[in-house]
């Protein structure tokens, strides 16, 4: 997704849209300030495959479009997202790390630091099977990174469950 | 006017034939849709109904537009639950789109009424469809036999015993 965002053509805003207006109903207050995405998917497979594929690299890179996100996992520690030239396209700290159950990101483009978003991953497991909810927080309403993360995670997160399924990810930057 | 909406994008490895095929042949749709009926003759102005294997009727409608592969409309009013079939008709469109090695699936579902319970319902209960569809076409298999177990299993901390 952030391979979308550097090159600025963020479509299919009906995701944003979506979401804006879901949370419009419930938090009318907060929203305009604070627009925030959910998008849960259910995968056949173990909360710790699940963790695994999000943390370590060589999953990362066959379902993410070849990038890949580095870090100790350590709260507190650096985290970074890298694409295949090892290139820092999204930064950020390692806030809360409970494997194989929570982690929670600081998330920013590395060329707007200030601009710092949150990002949680909630992995549960539901008898044999595992339920992944990414929550993205603390986006600037209308921001290249508010649409870029909009059009992004459906589509990482799709690839990521047809990778733990059958064992390849879906080609997430293809025909664009 | 106020309205109330969910949206899911789900991307599949699959045809718009074959997901067309998934979304209106009601036995391969009793597969991924925990066992739920469908009866409909998938033509426009047509009835349509959802109905438990235990023969409640879930929800009807009828069919507003169908143009295959690309996109199916139902106006949809739930029957289950009196506090959701007070709310009226709901509209859902499901949108295909061919994308490389894949199919972009959106499924919007809205009703004209703000903080509306039946699309709070239906935002559980689309994630798990939806995920059970993209498997059964992906790898054959299911992700999950049954739709109320897992909520279950999340309010009573059921999924504890598991790491």
């Amino acid at each position: 997704m952030t391979h979308e965002l550097r090159e600025g053509r963020p479509r299919e805003a009906e995701w944003e849209e979506t979401i804006l207006s879901k949370q419009t109903n419930k938090q009318k207050d907060n929203i305009m300030q604070k627009p925030k995405l959910v998008y849960s998917t259910f995968i056949r497979t173990t909360p710790k495959k699940l963790w695994d594929a999000i943390t370590e690299p060589k999953f990362t890179r066959q379902y993410w479009g070849g990038f890949a996100n580095a870090s100790d996992w350590k709260k507190g520690s650096e985290w970074k997202h890298l694409n295949p030239d090892k290139e820092v396209w999204i930064t950020g700290r390692v806030l809360e790390c409970k494997a194989p159950k929570r982690l929670v990101l600081s998330w920013a483009d590395p060329d707007k630091l200030a601009e710092k978003s949150r990002v949680t991953f909630e992995i549960e497991q539901i008898e044999d099977m595992t339920c992944l909810t990414v929550t993205h927080d603390n986006l600037k309403p209308g921001s290249r990174m508010h649409r870029g993360v909009s059009w992004g995670w459906p589509r990482v997160i799709s690839s990521m469950k047809t990778f733990l399924e059958t064992g390849k990810g879906l080609n997430i930057f293809a025909g664009r | 006017m106020e309205k109330s909406e969910f949206v899911y994008v789900t991307y599949i490895r699959t045809t718009p034939e074959k997901l067309w095929q998934a979304l209106t042949d009601v036995k391969f749709m009793k597969q991924y849709w925990f066992g739920v009926q469908c009866h409909c003759d998938w033509k426009a102005g047509s009835s349509w109904k959802l109905v438990y294997d235990d023969g409640r009727v879930a929800d009807i409608g009828e069919v507003v537009e169908v143009d295959p592969p690309r996109r199916l409309v139902i106006k949809w009013r739930n029957e289950w639950k009196p506090e959701l079939k007070a709310e009226g008709h709901s509209r859902c469109t499901f949108d295909l789109e061919p994308w490389t090695g894949a199919v972009k699936l959106t499924v919007t579902h809205v009703i004209d009424r703000a903080q509306s319970k039946f699309i709070e319902a239906v935002s559980g209960g689309w994630p798990k469809v939806l995920s059970n569809l993209k498997s059964l076409l992906e790898s054959g298999t299911v992700a999950l036999t049954e739709m109320y177990k897992s909520n279950d299993a999340r309010t009573q901390g059921g999924q504890a015993a598991g790491s």
